[in-house]
């Protein structure tokens, strides 16, 4: 197995990139290499062991500012790019990636392309539960607007992804929408509903609401670019505020409240550990022909760490590969 | 290349992207109207023009690329002589 590594994206690159792909190295088994695209004067001087790592040294980088698709059409050497190209051509399994999530996008769609029958490959990111087992929430913005059988199509492989990485035999598979009945929602919550009730091979739960995600109502949370991406942002706004107003809290009031807060110390620490997303690793593209998966661009080793053997497991487990067949057995007449 | 030479490569193209019948492939198929591209569809199609006859199609030019004969003179058009 080979995993193509942009070296370049992200806030903290290289740097975390190495840490994370050498700790993950030296606990994968040695079928395991990997291939770091960028700046080799940078990437060099990093690595402690070269072992089953290889550099394709390339200056060119796609920037964050960059417009996406101009970005992979133009930067052919671009570090992105080329790890892309590499899993294309077949010489990689996998491509993991910390930079601009809209170029990661278009270099999963127009390099590695998408899976036949898929139209709209979603991003799926993995989020914390208060149980720490965590959720599965696709789509969370690669599109603007998605079709009911494409949310089908999330189902699908976010089932194969929570069967697969998170070791459930049979995840719940929920729809998001503004009401638990089967007949709530728009036009499209309710078709999208209809069809996954006909489904076959998913564990379709029914519809949950925003307010029950974070409590594990479901494994597998089903939604359409557009909502998914709003609610990701209102989890991840809420979750900052309240961080910060409980420091306010304790810092503002006093002796008294910093003894308090002193006190509480180890229950906040558990809560922090509770929803640290690090250990999930990052989003996936789902839908692509092989795995493509965003770290977060401020990232750190850890991440990167988790992310490379989240990527593995994928390509162990032949994720993708149960996704086509799934779709090749199941066409649309 | 003469324009059957291309419009053969194009057709075969279209072929394999949008799994059309070759004998529906004419001139006047439209990517949009008859084969119901959509945006992702329309810069992949580009995409592989491009490697396929080894040019660069600005964004400006690929927007006027609406049926299959647009294409064929475009390729035409911008040959190496």
């Amino acid at each position: 197995m080979k995993i193509a590594v942009d070296a370049m994206g992200g806030d903290h690159a290289p740097e975390v990139v190495i840490q994370g792909v050498e700790r993950a190295r030296n606990e994968l088994p040695e079928s395991v290499t990997f291939t770091l695209y960028g700046d080799e004067t940078k990437i060099r001087p990093l690595i402690q062991d070269d072992t089953r790592l290889t550099i394709v040294h390339t200056t060119e980088k796609v920037e964050s500012t960059d417009e996406p698709v101009r970005a992979i059409r133009r930067k052919k050497q671009a570090s992105m790019v080329l790890a892309a190209q590499a899993v294309k051509s077949g010489e990689a399994d996998a491509v993991i990636s910390l930079g601009s999530t809209g170029a990661l996008l278009a270099a999963g769609l127009f390099i590695v392309g998408r899976i036949p029958g898929i139209d709209r490959p979603g991003l799926a990111p993995t989020l914390p539960t208060v149980d720490g087992k965590g959720f599965i929430m696709l789509d969370v913005g690669a599109n603007a607007e998605n079709r009911a059988v494409q949310l089908v199509q999330y189902a699908v492989m976010g089932n194969f992804y929570a069967h697969d990485l998170r070791g459930l035999e049979k995840p719940r598979v929920a729809l998001l929408n503004n009401g638990s009945e089967a007949n709530k929602g728009d036009d499209l919550h309710q078709e999208t509903y209809k069809l996954l009730e006909a489904t076959p091979g998913i564990n379709f739960i029914g519809n949950v609401e925003a307010d029950s995600l974070l409590q594990g109502a479901a494994d597998v949370v089903v939604t359409d670019g557009f909502t998914g991406n709003a609610t990701l942002k209102a989890i991840e706004g809420t979750a900052k505020t309240i961080l910060r107003l409980v420091k306010h809290a304790i810092m503002d009031s006093g002796v008294k409240g910093k003894l308090g807060g002193l006190l509480l110390k180890g229950g906040i620490k558990e809560i922090a550990k509770t929803f640290d997303v690090s250990s999930y690793g990052g989003a996936v593209l789902l839908g692509l022909r092989a795995p493509v998966v965003k770290a977060h661009g401020n990232a750190d080793a850890d991440t990167v760490y988790y992310t490379v053997k989240q990527v593995a497991a994928m390509v162990e487990n032949q994720t993708v590969q149960k996704s086509v067949a799934y779709f090749d057995a199941h066409q649309p007449d | 290349m003469t324009e059957q030479e291309v419009f053969d490569k194009i057709a075969g193209l279209i072929e394999d992207h949008f799994q059309t019948p070759a004998d529906k492939i004419t001139n006047d198929l439209n990517f949009k109207k008859d084969l119901d591209a959509d945006s992702i569809d329309t810069v992949e199609f580009v995409l592989e023009l491009e490697d396929t006859f080894g040019a660069e199609i600005p964004d400006e030019d690929a927007e006027h690329i609406d049926t299959v004969g647009d294409a064929v003179q475009y390729v035409l058009n911008h040959q190496k002589k």
